[in-house]
Order: structure tokens, then sequence, then C-alpha cells
């Protein structure tokens, strides 16, 4: 068990080295001059243009502009943002990081809480008028667009209740006497945003979670333990539950890039200060190194996640900790 | 049973029992009926709408009326037109892309599992890989720089959505391949491809199939959102292209909810659809999932 997650944890530096390679590749394996996004002309003045060709080494052979690259990405020189120049890529997306981490941390938490609960529910009470309940609207909240179930909870809860704001991360040009009515008010605009990304994200984890309950239940130990005489929540709670939650929080790493998309839809919904909202704005206005930057440090927030979800598993399976 | 009947003999179906599993399941059974009502309206979309999509027939956002059930938008068309064609977007994408990824996935899951070693570690190594990347990010930059069409729009769903096939495929095919009739094929000498085509490939088949429809709805909703943020084909109606424009324009702000409530809608279900099938051929294949 230990080879295993030495061996995820070798996965997640390859993966961390294949997204360092795939920046560099896709702007370059496009047609035209690779010098055209990051040192575009039309988009920056001239002389930082020549400052950036100079830095990535864009007029050299490959091979000079891949190790300039690297050397860059790792200090921070990711380029200028042709929108908000002269603010930096790097400088752009260390202001929006914090809040879209804010989001992603929360909704992971209530997502993978909501998920087991109704899936173990579901799970518990198969055929019953509570599982079909559950896995009919989690069939169909599965399919619904994040951005569109964001929309809908704006319209009601935004503009027909007037109960919760309709957009920003806090109310615009408030004051705060402490650090508590901050944190109070960035909570009261983060409600929406976290129901809707965790609606979406939670649907396909109720059944990953309800089939992983179906499964065990079915194995001779869960009869074994009925034979025994032992009672309904005492099998489930004692035996079942056990098995039935390893494989759903080792599933939750795979959905960190859900919650991701999640973020990005939600963010420009409720024009959330994110990196998601910073992605949007970047399309419109073809702001290529931005869009590159953010899915650099989209990339390495998932990898990061998937580390400490690696580490957690390894706390909850004992067969992992002393193997 | 009568439903079935009906169906068969509507749809001309061979006495196939995989089709049966699909019709006589109440999931299945829903879920055709749904993608089947979308399907007949993205062909005939030119006869049922009633304006041409591209036109302006009245002056902007008009509320809805006889004339135009579901109003017209900001610069005049007929929504619900362009609710019509916007099924044809998503079903297209939606079935190629699907398509595409399984071509991709289905030999890749096979010949990792069945072969192991090396070329296991290669196949598998790389899912695990793409697997971490966040899909989304990735997939904007890759269509921003490929450039917005729906060829493009497919290309980069398929270079993206194939691992998730591949690893199921991979690893049925590893229990199958210890199978008996696996086993005494080998023996009398049959080569590995014959036996991975002939002897794995059909038994894997249902699952190919429930994975591929699943994959369809990932398509259907990633098309849509890519749309939603401004990536879509410019040149195609499309349901998220719909809900880019009624965001865009402020259509919440203003209450205009025949706007931006039926595009959602359609995905929605279009999407639940075919989420029904593919869970009616899953509960075919592991009957264990057989409860509602």
């Amino acid at each position: 068990m230990r080879i295993y997650i030495l061996r995820r944890v070798i996965r997640l530096i390859i993966t961390f080295f294949v997204v360092l390679i795939l920046n560099f590749i896709i702007p370059r394996a496009m047609p035209g001059n690779p010098a055209n996004i990051l040192a575009n002309e039309n988009q920056l003045p001239p002389e930082t243009a020549k400052y950036l060709i100079e830095i990535f080494k864009l007029n050299r052979p490959i091979w000079d502009q891949f190790t300039a690259y690297i050397l860059n990405t790792f200090q921070g020189n990711w380029g200028f943002s042709y929108r908000y120049y002269p603010e930096t890529v790097y400088e752009l997306l260390m202001q929006r990081l914090p809040w879209t981490i804010f989001l992603l941390g929360i909704s992971t938490i209530t997502t993978a809480l909501l998920g087991m609960i109704f899936g173990i529910i579901a799970g518990w009470k198969r055929g019953s008028k509570i599982d079909s309940t559950i896995s009919v609207s989690s069939i169909f909240i599965w399919s619904i667009p994040y951005y569109w179930l964001a929309m809908m909870l704006v319209y009601i809860f935004g503009y027909m209740l007037k109960i919760t704001p309709t957009s920003h991360a806090l109310t615009p040009g408030l004051e705060y006497d402490n650090f508590f009515e901050f944190i109070t008010d960035a909570l009261y605009h983060a409600i929406l945003p976290i129901s809707a990304i965790t609606l979406t994200a939670y649907a396909t984890y109720v059944l990953i979670t309800r089939n992983t309950m179906l499964d065990v239940l079915s194995e001779d130990f869960v009869t074994v333990a009925k034979a025994k005489g032992l009672s309904e929540r005492t099998v489930i709670i004692k035996h079942v539950l056990r098995n039935a939650l390893l494989p759903p929080i080792t599933i939750l790493s795979l959905r960190f890039g859900f919650i991701v998309s999640g973020a990005i839809f939600t963010e420009t919904v409720f024009s959330y200060p994110g990196v998601g909202l910073l992605i949007y704005e970047s399309i419109i206005y073809h702001d290529y190194p931005v869009l590159q930057g953010a899915f650099f440090l989209l990339s390495i927030t998932v990898i990061l996640a998937n580390l400490l979800a690696d580490i957690i598993y390894m706390i909850l399976d004992p067969r992992v900790r002393y193997g | 049973m009568n439903t079935v009947n009906i169906l068969k003999v509507l749809m001309n179906l061979p006495k196939s029992e995989f089709l049966h599993a699909i019709i006589s399941n109440r999931k299945g059974r829903a879920g055709l009926i749904i993608v089947t009502f979308f399907i007949i309206i993205a062909i005939f979309a030119d006869q049922l709408s009633p304006y041409n999509p591209w036109v302006q027939v009245g002056p902007p956002f008009q509320p809805p009326s006889l004339q135009h059930p579901l109003g017209l938008n900001d610069v005049g068309y007929d929504i619900l037109s362009e609710l019509i064609h916007g099924t044809r977007v998503s079903l297209m994408v939606g079935f190629f892309a699907a398509l595409f990824q399984t071509l991709i996935g289905v030999p890749a899951g096979l010949f990792a599992g069945y072969y192991g070693g090396y070329l296991d570690e290669i196949i598998s190594g790389t899912i695990d890989t793409l697997l971490i990347i966040p899909s989304l990010p990735l997939l904007i930059i890759l269509v921003a720089y490929l450039g917005q069409n729906l060829f493009n729009i497919i290309l980069a769903l398929t270079i993206l959505g194939w691992m998730g096939t591949a690893r199921v495929i991979r690893s049925q095919t590893l229990t199958i391949k210890q199978r008996d009739y696996v086993e005494a094929s080998k023996a009398i000498g049959t080569s590995n491809i014959r036996i991975i085509f002939q002897a794995i490939l059909p038994a894997v088949m249902p699952i190919v199939m429930a994975q591929m429809i699943f994959e369809i709805t990932g398509a259907i909703l990633a098309e849509a959102g890519l749309s939603f943020l401004g990536l879509g084909d410019p040149t195609h109606k499309s349901w998220g292209m719909m809900l880019y424009y009624a965001q865009q324009r402020n259509a919440l702000l203003l209450g205009l909810w025949w706007w931006f409530l039926p595009p959602g809608l359609c995905i929605a279900l279009l999407g639940t659809g075919f989420v029904l099938i593919g869970l009616s051929i899953e509960e075919y294949v592991n009957p264990k999932l057989r409860s509602i």
C-alpha cells in the first residue's frame, strides 16, 4: 500500500510536467508565430514586446525557448495581460486565486458530505420511495448545466425573492470594522455560488456512493452479520459504512476537475472575482497569455488537492497506514 | 409489454435482446422517448420552426405572444425558432464527440487490459494524467487557439474525453481475458488480435454502448458550456449560445424568463434522456444495480 501512495505521488509529479509541457506546446503548435501570443505588438507596447521576446528567447531555436520558458515559469514570469497591461499574468491571477480557492474549498466539502449522506440513505433504503426520489432527482441534476442552475438561483433568490446578493464577492464600497464582519459578508455573497457548484457536482457523487453501498450490501460478510442476528442499524454502521465510504473518498480526487469547471461557470454568472471570471473575460478579449496562465495555475491547484486527498486517504485506511 | 411491441414495430427492430433490455426497462423507455423526440425536432427543424432564426422578425425584447410563443431576443430573432435549430448542434456534437471518443477509448482499453506490461503502463499512465488535469481550462485554450467551429470543438472534446471509456474497458478486459473461452482460444493458437476483437470485444459491447451514451451527455454539456463562455461556433444556433447572449444582455435582471429558461431545460432534458438509456444498459449488464 505504501507503494500505491508512492506511485500516486510520482503520477502527480509527472502530471505537473505534462501540464508544463502542454502549456509550452499548445501556442507553438498553432499556425503563426508564437511571438504573436506572448509578445503581441498589436496588444502590448513595442518595448514590452521586445523585452518579452528577449526573456522568452522567442527568436531562438525551440530548445532555447523551452529552457527559457521553464526558467521564467518558475520565477513567476508568465507574460503580460493584453487587457490589463501593465499588470502581469502572474499578479492578476494571484489577486483572483484566493476567491476561487475559497469557493472550491467549501464546495468540495459540501459536495462530499451531501453526496455521501444521500448516497448512503438511497443505498440503505434501496427500492423505497426515498431511494427513487434521491436517485431520479440526481439523474436529472446530473444533466443540468452548472451555469444554468446558477442563473436560476440568481433569478429566484436574488431577483425574485431578493434575499441574496446577485453578484460580486463582497458588498461594493463597504468598510469593515473587523475580520468577523468581513467573513460574514464574504459568506453571505458565497451562499448562492457554493450552492450552485454543490448541487450540480454532488449528483454523480450520490449515484457513485449508492452503487458502492449496493455492492457492499450484497457481500457475504453482510449476510453473515445479519445471520448472527445483528440489527439492521448495527450491520449498516459497523460493517457496511466502513467498507462503502473508502471508494467515494478516492473518487473525490477525481471530482476536483468537475468542481473547477463548476467554479469557472459559477463565477461567470455571479461576476465573482475569481480565476473563472478572469478566464471568461479573457476569452472575450482574446487575452491568450492570461488563459494559459489560468490553465497552468488551476492545474497546479488540482494537483495539490489530489495530493491532499491521498494524504487523507492514507490516514483513513489502516491498510495504507500500516502497510 | 405493449409499448415494447409497438416500439419494435415502429422502429422495425430485430429481436435483439439488447434493445429489448432498454425498452423493457422503465428508465430506458423514458430515455428513448425523450431522445427520439429531440432527434425528430433536429431532423425537421426547418419545417418545424415558425421563422428563420437568423432574421429579425420584430422589435427586440418582445415578450411571448401568439405569433412568438417564446418572444424575441435582443436583436429581434424568434426565440422558439432558435431553440428548435439549437437541437441540431447539441445532438451532432454529442453524437460525433462520443463516437470518436469510443473509437479511441475502446481499443486503448482493450490493448492495455489484454497485453498488460509496458503497454498498459503507458496507456494507464496517460489516462491517469489526463484525468487529473482539469479539463475545462484545457478545453478552453484548445478551442481558443484552434478556432471556434464545430469541427474543432468535436476534436477538442475527443482529445480530452476518451479516457473514461478506456478505463472502464480496460478493467473489463482484465477479468474477461481470464475466462475459460478466452484461455481456450489461446490454447488452440488463435492470434491475439483475433482474440481481442472476436472474443473480448463482443463481451464488453454492452458496456461500450452504456459508456458511449454517457459520453454523449458529457459532450452535449461540454459544448453548451463552451458556447456559454463565448467559445461556440458563431455560425450555428446552439442552446449554450442563447444562454451566453441572455447572460450578456442581463436577461436575469430584466426577468426575461422566456429567454433563459427554455435552453437550459432542453439541455437538461436531452442529457437526462441519454443518461436514462445509459443507466438502463448498465442495469442490464449489472443486475445488482436494478432497484428503481
